[in-house]
């Protein structure tokens, strides 16, 4: 048997509607904000109806069965049930909308946000495109030495910032659910492995203070490692959090 | 939206169920490899519990509890009986494997591979030359199904002789005062029965029967099946008083991540003003971790409280904010009992609650922590008070951790406090607007405010930068009920039902005259 148009309309949107839930909401447990699955849904909804009138034929074939209901005169009971569903129906949807939200306000995150070019870090101005990790060489010139720069770092780690990324690195410390936003998660493939070594020594030595502008909501609780930690320190930290989680830092080098 | 709710229930354990049929045919018994185990644990273990295994890594001063020292063998969460040196394989697994909520061990499972986990075990055996099977296993019986009866005979058990109680309070928040230590010297204390997501191996009433059963080894936590125990039970009675504490759960504090909003209902009449009336009983609590301070400068890693339920009202007048926290102590400066259970250095316990000194009206708010030199912040703090002063509200305007101004005035600002039974709860009111309008927040209904908090256990030596903290949540005063949605609801019915009347009356004519 053949969907009548119309019914294949509104099983395509409905899928594309519990698509969008299952994907965002079950699968990657990231909640969909209301807003914007209505802007989504807007766009699949001018799609499928650009789609489905895109000749003649299927656009008569597309309204009929809505203008039988208007005119036929044998649908009569039908239409006074849709009549009377349809402003009742958008009457309690404009109730359910005009109610007060008591949910908190979004708060669009940018996690990592464009690096200045330069920035002021333990009383220097730095260049941040030129800096280097001054021990990444060693990793081929001297993987002795190397090693242990990474093993000191891993102390590092663990004395200073284990309690909220975790000691296996994955943003889940003690203190993790206590933070909002939550802390990073270095395994995962979209944080570090995305980054810079000069971007990574920036966010730890100002922290969440030292954000930029655009870096909103400006919230993070990343302590400003700069008071804290000696120069070198932050350098082998970061050797250990490539070594730990087998990323490699990006570099102008590959691009 | 929430068409997803009932997916995401169902869902997860559909996809559990379907893992565990898939994976329930490889449970794996063989032996574990040393060799390996050792490169394992110099790169995922070494860190905390140390190079010999003696739990002396780089952050084991900062850690509480610290790192076990694996060199003794001897194992808090073992299921072999008291009198068993052993524990049994699988403890050691779950250790590994599941980790051990409320400290920094996290679980395994995820990183490393079953066979890689009893690789690590068995190196870990070395450390204190742990060999062969145990020799006897813990005769649990028939387990008790928990029920109302058996919770009652549970509690009579727990309270008999102060058999558990002596330590962990009448309440079992952990809160008797006694100051208790582990074989290596470091304080340890009672747990608070009724935060089941700080058991370190789950408030299951087996668990819970287990730890009864066996103590836990190192600590002061008794065996209660040692027949020379003066307060020995049976297996049946253990299992009453497992069911008793698996209920003492306070699920209506468990904290919920989604929940940030701190909801205040407006009431007509006076605000409570004792933390004690039962009207707030009725105002929904919000939960939030607190996590120690190290942010700022002096950092500090051994916060006491965890956990803070945060309740508001408000009137045409005032606004009440009523926080309840559980405090194994009562902190009184000048007290001799409190100064037998604190710490080197006693203080007053304190709680803060922290406000912009403005609402925002962007999205950018103060520093979290105590604000910043642009966006100053309010603090109102409340202490405790010492055998010589009465409890204190004061309020501080704060531009940073290290920059706060007591102020002289309170500006009606009011607090009450009470302590019992390991917990306290005070209640903070202040009028909605105030006179000193360029330094004090002034609240409206319906906007989202920021709030924080702050806490101090002063019998864990903490005072000044030694607290415990949150990060930002809100506080709504909830506008009250409007007429407008239901005229609009009324407004649009009519308006489409009228449309669509219209629309098929001029379709039929259209279509009779054709």
């Amino acid at each position: 048997m053949r969907i009548p148009k119309l019914l294949q309309a509104v099983l395509v949107l409905a899928g594309v509607y519990f698509g969008f839930i299952v994907v965002f909401d079950v699968i990657l447990d990231a909640v969909i904000p209301s807003s914007l699955l209505v802007m989504y849904m807007f766009f699949v909804t001018a799609g499928v109806f650009m789609v489905f009138t895109y000749d003649e034929e299927g656009t008569r074939e597309l309204v009929a069965p809505i203008k039988a209901l208007v005119e036929d005169p044998s649908k009569r009971v039908w239409r006074n049930i849709v009549f009377v569903i349809v402003p009742l129906a958008a009457g309690a949807g404009t109730y359910v909308q005009m109610q007060p939200s008591f949910e908190a306000p979004l708060e669009l995150r940018t996690i990592h946000p464009a690096p200045p070019s330069t920035a002021k870090i333990y009383g220097k101005r730095v260049n941040l495109l030129k800096l280097e990790n001054p021990f990444r060489k060693l990793e081929k010139e001297d993987p002795e030495q190397f090693r242990e720069l990474v093993e000191e770092g891993a102390a590092v780690y663990i004395e200073n910032c284990q309690y909220c990324h975790g000691d296996k690195l994955d943003g889940n410390g003690p203190y993790a659910a206590g933070l909002n936003p939550t802390p990073l998660n270095f395994q995962d493939v979209g944080t570090i492995a995305q980054l810079q070594e000069s971007y990574l020594f920036w966010r730890i030595a100002t922290g969440g203070p030292g954000l930029p502008k655009e870096a909103a909501p400006w919230i993070s609780s990343m302590p400003v490692w700069q008071n804290f930690l000696k120069e070198d320190e932050i350098w082998k930290t970061i050797l250990f959090l490539y070594d730990y989680t087998g990323h490699s830092p990006r570099s102008w080098g590959h691009e | 939206m929430m068409a997803g709710a009932w997916l995401k229930k169902i869902l997860p354990p559909v996809l559990a169920a379907g893992l565990l049929a898939l994976s329930a045919g490889s449970v794996q018994s063989a032996p574990g490899d040393e060799e390996k185990g050792e490169a394992i644990y110099a790169k995922r273990c070494l860190q905390c519990h140390g190079e010999d295994g003696d739990g002396l890594g780089p952050a084991a001063e900062r850690l509480n509890p610290p790192p076990r020292d694996f060199t003794f063998g001897l194992y808090k969460f073992k299921t072999t009986p008291f009198d068993e040196d052993l524990p049994n394989d699988g403890d050691l697994f779950r250790m590994v494997s599941d980790g051990m909520p409320g400290t920094a061990m996290p679980g395994w499972s995820d990183l490393l591979s079953e066979q890689d986990m009893w690789d690590v075990i068995a190196y870990i055996k070395i450390f204190a030359e742990l060999e062969g099977a145990p020799e006897t296993q813990l005769d649990t019986g028939a387990q008790v199904a928990t029920s109302a009866e058996s919770i009652a005979a549970g509690k009579t058990l727990f309270h008999a002789d102060d058999r558990c109680s002596e330590c962990h309070g009448a309440e079992g928040k952990g809160d008797a005062v006694k100051k208790l230590k582990n074989d290596n010297g470091e304080r340890t204390w009672p747990r608070n029965l009724t935060k089941p997501w700080t058991f370190r191996a789950s408030n299951d009433p087996k668990d819970i029967f287990t730890r009864i059963s066996v103590g836990i080894p190192t600590t002061q936590m008794p065996s209660f099946a040692d027949p020379k125990s003066k307060k020995k039970l049976s297996i049946e009675e253990r299992w009453h008083v497992a069911n008793y504490v698996a209920s003492l759960a306070k699920t209506e504090k468990v904290v919920r991540p989604a929940n940030t909003v701190i909801q205040a209902a407006r009431v007509e009449g006076e605000i409570p003003a004792s933390p004690n009336d039962p009207a707030w009983d009725k105002a929904p609590p919000s939960t939030f971790f607190m996590v120690p301070q190290i942010v700022g400068e002096e950092r500090f890693f051994m916060a006491a409280n965890d956990t803070i339920s945060v309740r508001a009202l408000f009137n045409g007048e005032k606004v009440a904010i009523h926080l309840e926290w559980d405090d194994r102590t009562k902190s009184i400066p000048g007290d001799d009992k409190a100064k037998s259970i604190a710490d080197e250095e006693l203080a007053e316990d304190a709680i803060a609650v922290q406000f912009p000194a403005v609402i925002p009206t962007g999205m950018e708010k103060p520093y979290f922590l105590m604000g910043d030199a642009a966006k100053p912040v309010n603090l109102w703090r409340w202490s405790s008070g010492t055998t010589e002063e009465p409890e204190s509200i004061a309020i501080l305007d704060a531009k940073g951790i290290d920059g706060q101004v007591t102020r002289d005035e309170q500006g009606g600002l009011a607090a009450k406090g009470s302590y019992k039974d390991g917990t306290w709860r005070v209640v903070m009111t202040r009028p909605l607007v105030t006179e000193a309008e360029d330094q004090d927040l002034q609240f409206e209904e319906g906007r989202f405010i920021p709030i924080a908090f702050f806490a101090w256990d002063g019998s864990n030596s903490e005072a000044g930068t030694r607290h415990a903290m949150t990060t930002w949540y809100w506080l709504l005063l909830k506008p009250s009920a409007s007429a407008r949605p239901i005229m609009a609801a009324i407004a649009v019915t009519l308006l489409l039902g009228a449309i669509l009347i219209w629309w098929g009356r001029g379709a039929r004519a259209q279509r009779r005259e054709g």
